[in-house]
């Protein structure tokens, strides 16, 4: 009787020990991003407007 | 001695037998059952359902991932154009950014504009020392060596000395002062010294002998933007 339940303890163990495993195993599957670095890099976003004000003041100043 | 299976299994029948009355117990047989559906569970889940539940959120994280990037690639194709229209707009001006931060040190130029400043500003331009500077080619800095990796962003722009001396009246100095601080080529003051010098070897450099004549020296600092 003793050996038996040794047995379902331990098949108990290794079940709960395999789903926390796969649990985890999926939790990194959904945070790892799928997108390389270059294609990160290159979706920066970028800021179209042109400083025209520091432009015109450039344009303003004097060559001698 | 040969093997005779038939004595050999009379004499291990009795072990054979004992696990039927084992597993008629009904005890037994959940017990059996449970385990063994336990260790099934845990073996099928390992090596048949986390495969595919990971290809399944492996593929729905990579369609959620290639949407966003999909829509960030608009957004700044977007911007790229609005970027070059910006840019077209400004062309003709934009000679005016290089004169300003040129892409090599031009010290010679720098120095031909203070001389004209100072010949415009009524000053005398006694001395003009440009610290070692490379005129054609690669910066020579420590950074240019060969092995050293440049950082983007600000450390692109690099800078070199100058030390200028004038002679000439407050009003004058004062024009020149101004005229460096106001010329297109970008320098910075980085210390200025002002001293009076005797008047009668100010009056062999002018005809202003009532004049209290002063001397400036100034040590400056000229910007370029390397590429």
């Amino acid at each position: 009787m003793d050996n038996d339940r040794d047995l379902l303890l331990i098949s108990v163990f290794t079940f709960l020990t395999v789903s926390l495993w796969i649990t985890f195993e999926l939790l990194k599957t959904i945070k790892t991003t799928t997108v390389s670095s270059p294609v990160q890099q290159i979706v920066i976003p970028l800021d179209p407007k042109i400083d025209i004000e520091t432009l015109t003041t450039v344009v303003n100043r004097k060559v001698y | 001695m040969p093997y005779n299976y038939k004595t050999e299994l009379q004499r291990y029948r009795k072990y054979y037998q004992s696990l039927e009355p084992l597993l008629e117990k009904p005890r037994s047989r959940a017990y059996t059952a449970i385990i063994f559906s336990f260790l099934a569970v845990s073996l099928f889940g390992w090596y048949a359902i986390r495969p595919t539940m990971e290809t399944i959120l492996y593929l729905r994280r990579q369609i959620a991932d290639e949407t966003e990037i999909n829509k960030k690639m608009e957004d700044k194709i977007s911007a790229l154009i609005e970027a070059q229209a910006a840019y077209q707009e400004i062309a003709p001006v934009l000679p005016a950014v290089d004169q300003s931060l040129p892409p090599s040190p031009d010290a010679v130029p720098l120095a031909v504009q203070l001389r004209n400043l100072a010949s415009a500003s009524g000053t005398l331009l006694t001395s003009l020392q440009v610290a070692t500077v490379p005129l054609i080619g690669k910066d020579a800095s420590p950074s240019a060596l060969p092995g050293a990796k440049p950082t983007p962003g600000t450390d692109n722009q690099k800078a070199f000395e100058l030390s200028v001396t004038v002679r000439g009246p407050y009003a004058a100095l004062r024009s020149f002062f101004e005229g460096i601080v106001s010329m297109r080529r970008i320098a910075t003051v980085t210390s200025a010294t002002i001293i009076a010098i005797r008047p009668e070897s100010a009056a062999t450099n002018s005809a202003q002998l009532g004049t209290r004549f002063l001397q400036l020296a100034l040590r400056l600092k000229g910007y370029y933007l390397v590429e």
